[in-house]
């Protein structure tokens, strides 16, 4: 891996924790743009990504391109850039940018988790953030001050003056069709869970917090129990756990 | 007179001594390092029961744990109080297995190679932040900060009386809590004989899914490093203090694992070369503040899943993953 994509690659993990600098968000924004869907790129590697953290947090799974919303948000922020207050504004307008596509982020991911019906604890808690983040559909810095939005993201930088992206930005979110697969959700989620089950065994031994560990365990398997696939997931899960720990007793 | 004079000087000066030294022979004064290796003993030898809360980004889970000391053995159970049943038990770990974090808690120094140990102090720094009340007990609260960025932070709550652990705060590079494991009641010691919660302990009732392996390959003897002779495989890079804690041959279903610590971190490294692993896509996950990292690579022809697992930050998980190669130096027979 060259220089150039583990710092992106760090970047896109920052990104997904939502940790991530403006800095870094264009980064992988300028990346996205400019490949051609090339096997391990950036796009597919993001897309990626939001699959395992929804495998791993028991959301429903599909696959989201959210560069072209994203694109489509910088768009709209170009032709406010022409704006002559915008150019004696400065730098303080590119933070604004900055600060719009992560609202853009943060947004699709809220519609992501309500498209599919499912009554998952997960969900429910994602529905009560998407109600509070659709009263404010503009960027952050559109509030008058003493009023904050309730949005997660921090990359959001506050200052500038930004009122080009009034709309708002959720129907540019396109789904395209998964990619192919040779694995199913099902294997993901039970090597996931199996792999994850061995290191609390290991880690309730090996650190001091005793059966703590466990604990981890056990909220993925919660998360995990969304209807439409309970049946085959539990079945899956539960052959591999008693397959692995008869296989080690035998030893 | 010369020897009255001498008398009362002496006295005096006895006096004296027992006011300045009395209260801080009453109440010593523990030392952070002290307090975190008389949890790592605590954590062992003690029996407690109680109800502890799991919680990472909003979401809360609660579980009833006890923990047993009998004839030197260990027996542990925890029942999840939310969500679907499930319980989870274990028994028959020797009090005295010595696992390389329990070294490493208590302050010893772990060789990990011919130049290079593991010494807690060397890459965490400890600074007690004062007193708190847990679950109805006094705590003494410690300040756990890493002095590199391939390992987390920590808060600890630890109980003044016993030692025990009773809070448990994953902190990020921000400073920000990624997970906290919490006990809201706790009782220590003599008064554990619940026979109701406890008899299960001792039954062969328990169902096998239930019962997890202990397993004491990896105790330490005489400061011997764990046997790794079988493996195929080898880090290439490791960050900085994690000595290997535990190693599991390729078992039936061709997974093979390698397990590190810190003394506090703790991750785990799984080489699968089984068919349904071998389909799997490279992923990055994270659950709370687990995250697994999955790559790929293939020897001699054969395709093999390379998967860190642990509570640490995901670039260091990443470069481990990275840098696991196989063995050539040393071929088997």
């Amino acid at each position: 891996m060259s220089d150039h994509e583990e710092r992106l690659a760090e970047s896109l993990s920052a990104l997904m924790d939502g940790e991530s600098t403006e800095l870094e968000t264009h980064r992988i924004l300028k990346e996205v743009g400019t490949e051609s869907g090339a096997k391990d790129s950036v796009l597919s590697k993001w897309q990626r990504y939001h699959m395992a953290s929804s495998v791993m947090s028991g959301d429903p799974v599909a696959n989201i391109d959210f560069s072209a919303a994203i694109s489509a948000a910088i768009d709209e922020e170009e032709t406010h850039r022409i704006n002559p207050i915008q150019r004696f504004a400065g730098s303080a307008g590119r933070f604004g940018i900055a600060a719009s596509v992560a609202m853009v982020a943060v947004l699709g991911m809220q519609q992501f988790n309500t498209v599919a019906p499912s009554s998952s604890d997960a969900v429910q808690f994602a529905e009560v953030a998407v109600d509070a983040a659709q009263q404010n559909t503009g960027p952050a810095i559109q509030f008058p001050s003493g009023f904050q939005p309730n949005i997660q993201a921090r990359t959001v930088s506050v200052g500038g003056n930004n009122r080009a992206s009034q709309q708002p930005v959720m129907p540019a979110i396109q789904v395209r069709p998964a990619l192919n697969q040779q694995y199913s959700e099902q294997e993901l989620r039970a090597y996931l869970n199996d792999i994850m089950l061995k290191h609390s065994s290991h880690a309730a031994l090996n650190s001091n917090q005793g059966m703590l560990p466990f604990a981890r365990v056990t909220k993925s398997q919660e998360g995990s129990s969304i209807q439409d696939a309970e049946g085959s997931y539990t079945k899956g899960a539960e052959g591999s756990y008693s397959n692995g720990a008869e296989g080690s007793r035998d030893d | 007179m010369l020897v009255k004079v001498l008398k009362n000087i002496k006295l005096a000066a006895l006096i004296a001594a027992v006011f300045v030294h009395g209260p801080l022979f009453a109440e010593p004064m523990d030392s952070a390092h002290d307090l975190m290796a008389r949890m790592a003993k605590a954590s062992k030898e003690l029996s407690y029961k109680g109800l502890f809360t799991y919680e990472f980004r909003g979401n809360l889970t609660s579980v009833k744990v006890v923990h047993l000391v009998r004839d030197g053995q260990t027996y542990e159970r925890i029942v999840h109080m939310d969500g679907p049943e499930r319980e989870l038990v274990r028994r028959g770990d020797d009090m005295d297995c010595m696992r390389a974090s329990d070294m490493l808690l208590r302050g010893n120094v772990l060789k990990i190679n011919d130049d290079s140990y593991s010494h807690l102090q060397d890459f965490y720094s400890f600074y007690i932040r004062g007193d708190a009340r847990i679950a109805g007990r006094a705590v003494s609260v410690v300040n756990v900060i890493p002095k590199d960025k391939f390992r987390y932070g920590y808060i600890v709550a630890i109980d003044k009386e016993t030692g025990l652990m009773l809070q448990s705060i994953l902190i990020n590079s921000q400073g920000k809590p990624m997970e906290r494991f919490q006990f809201v009641d706790v009782s220590i010691g003599a008064d554990v004989d619940d026979v109701e919660f406890t008899s299960a302990l001792f039954s062969s009732e328990i169902s096998a899914s239930d019962d997890i392996d202990v397993d004491q390959s990896d105790c330490l003897k005489a400061n011997q490093p764990v046997n790794v002779s079988s493996s195929q495989w080898v880090p290439k890079w490791l960050p900085p203090g994690f000595v290997l804690s535990s190693y599991q041959p390729v078992d039936a279903e061709g997974q093979e694992s390698l397990m590190y610590t810190d003394g506090l971190a703790v991750f785990s490294v799984f080489i699968d070369y089984a068919e349904k692993s071998r389909l799997l896509p490279p992923v990055d996950a994270n659950l709370g503040a687990t995250v697994a990292v999955l790559t790929k690579t293939s020897l001699n022809n054969q395709q093999y899943a390379i998967c860190v697992v642990g509570e640490i930050p995901r670039s260091t998980a990443s470069q481990i993953a990275n840098a696991i190669s196989p063995l050539l130096a040393s071929p088997s027979p």
